[in-house]
């Protein structure tokens, strides 16, 4: 095998440029060639092509030949090759799918852009925007998130502009100090007339149906209204069981799943020993890790159906985006 | 047999009226609606790790419904 590569290797590098010339061709490589659909054991030269045509519709000077230097080809479809895009990079206008983060967490994921009285905001998780609660309306959003690089001088993107406080369960306290705060800070805001710093906070009940948080961009020409590896949005749909759907976020880039379960009830850790009981939540299998909180979460059509902001090593914990909008006040 | 169809109630009926029971149970982060291998409507406990005694304490059914139970593991804010 050893000699039979080293022989191979030399034909191709001797056709390598000539096969590369034909505008179908993307890249070539050595492998074992596939019949029906089957890996056999006889080592090839691979033609990757952006699409698979029978030889009718291809002029001899574009045909692959069935055999070079005494040796056999195969042809695989792999479409156009592009170079892997970094979820972590800075990105001016900035599209989803990539790292963003309040000036003191690590890093979460911009999720998409939504409405909100005719303005574009950056959608996310209130835990990657908004610090868990512990921020103040205003805050620095940085992009890339700090984890990533981000540092306020030259990366803020964003003030947050509202979020849906957590409601936690665990902890020492039983009850959430930073809403109680929120709602000190609030009555503060009254008192003084300040009728913008903390007006956009809402609140939702002991159970949590989201985890969601807007930040409004220092300038609209700094964000892109497309997720990185998806495109753009076509609208909004409504996740149902069994449905197929993917995301793209900043760690594990674009993956793929499907929702297992619907109205589900789950305890979500947080840092600090701190629990929030969520209620009518979608669960996918395994396709995020840290840091992918934040990820818009679409169907094959690419409509929004989703938040994704938990899970574990096998599953993953979506908000449904109808509740998300609703909360916020945001559309698309 | 047909008349236990008609008195069977709706399954997110079932689940609500056992969920905080369920969760209750030692080691159980979520409960949910899914199917099971046959692609029946199933009620879905998720526990944090393997534990015998929240399992043994688990019904194979609930009220009509197969009860399935999933490793999923701790949930976590990514």
């Amino acid at each position: 095998m050893e000699k039979e590569l080293f022989n191979l290797k030399g034909v191709l590098q001797e056709n390598r440029n000539q096969l590369l010339a034909r505008t179908n061709v993307v890249a070539t490589g050595i492998g074992f060639k596939a019949s029906v659909g089957k890996k056999t054991p006889i080592l090839s030269i691979i033609c990757s092509v952006v699409q698979k045509l029978p030889s009718s519709k291809l002029s001899p000077r574009e045909m692959i030949p069935s055999t070079i230097g005494g040796l056999p080809t195969d042809v695989v479809q792999t479409g156009r090759l592009r170079a892997f895009q970094s979820h972590t990079a800075r990105y001016r206008p900035a599209p989803g799918g990539i790292s963003i983060g309040h000036k003191d967490i690590t890093a979460g994921t911009l999720g998409c852009l939504v409405k909100k009285g005719g303005e574009f905001f950056i959608l996310s998780n209130n835990h990657v925007l908004a610090n868990s609660n512990a921020a103040q309306v205003g805050d620095p959003i940085l992009q890339p998130g700090p984890y990533d690089g981000g540092l306020i001088a030259n990366d803020h993107i964003a003030n947050l502009e509202a979020f849906v406080p957590i409601s936690f369960t665990g902890g020492a306290s039983g009850c959430s100090t930073a809403r109680g705060v929120a709602d000190f800070l609030n009555s503060v805001a009254r008192v003084l007339g300040s009728d913008t710093r903390l007006r956009a906070i809402t609140t939702q009940a002991e159970d949590n149906l989201v985890d969601a948080a807007i930040a409004r961009p220092l300038n609209p020409a700094d964000v892109k209204d497309e997720i990185l590896e998806i495109g753009p949005l076509s609208g909004v749909g409504s996740g149902t069981l069994g449905m197929a759907i993917k995301k793209s976020g900043r760690t594990t880039g674009l993956t793929t799943g499907e929702i297992q379960q619907v109205d589900v009830t789950s305890t979500v850790q947080y840092g600090d020993n701190k629990t929030a009981l969520f209620t009518d939540q979608l669960m996918a299998g395994a396709m995020s890790q840290g840091g992918d909180s934040g990820s818009a979460v679409l169907d094959t059509q690419n409509r929004l159906i989703g938040l994704l902001f938990a899970g574990s090593e096998n599953s993953t914990i979506i908000n449904r985006i109808e509740h998300v909008f609703s909360a916020l006040g945001v559309s698309r | 047999m047909v008349g236990d169809k008609i008195m069977t109630p709706p399954i997110q009926d079932v689940k609500k009226k056992h969920e905080a029971r369920l969760m209750s149970l030692p080691g159980v982060v979520s409960v949910g609606i899914g199917r099971d291998p046959q692609g029946n409507p199933a009620v879905i406990v998720g526990l944090d790790s393997p534990r015998s005694e929240t399992q043994a304490r688990i019904p194979p059914q609930l009220d009509g419904y197969p009860l399935l139970i999933q490793i999923v593991g701790p949930l976590k804010a990514q």
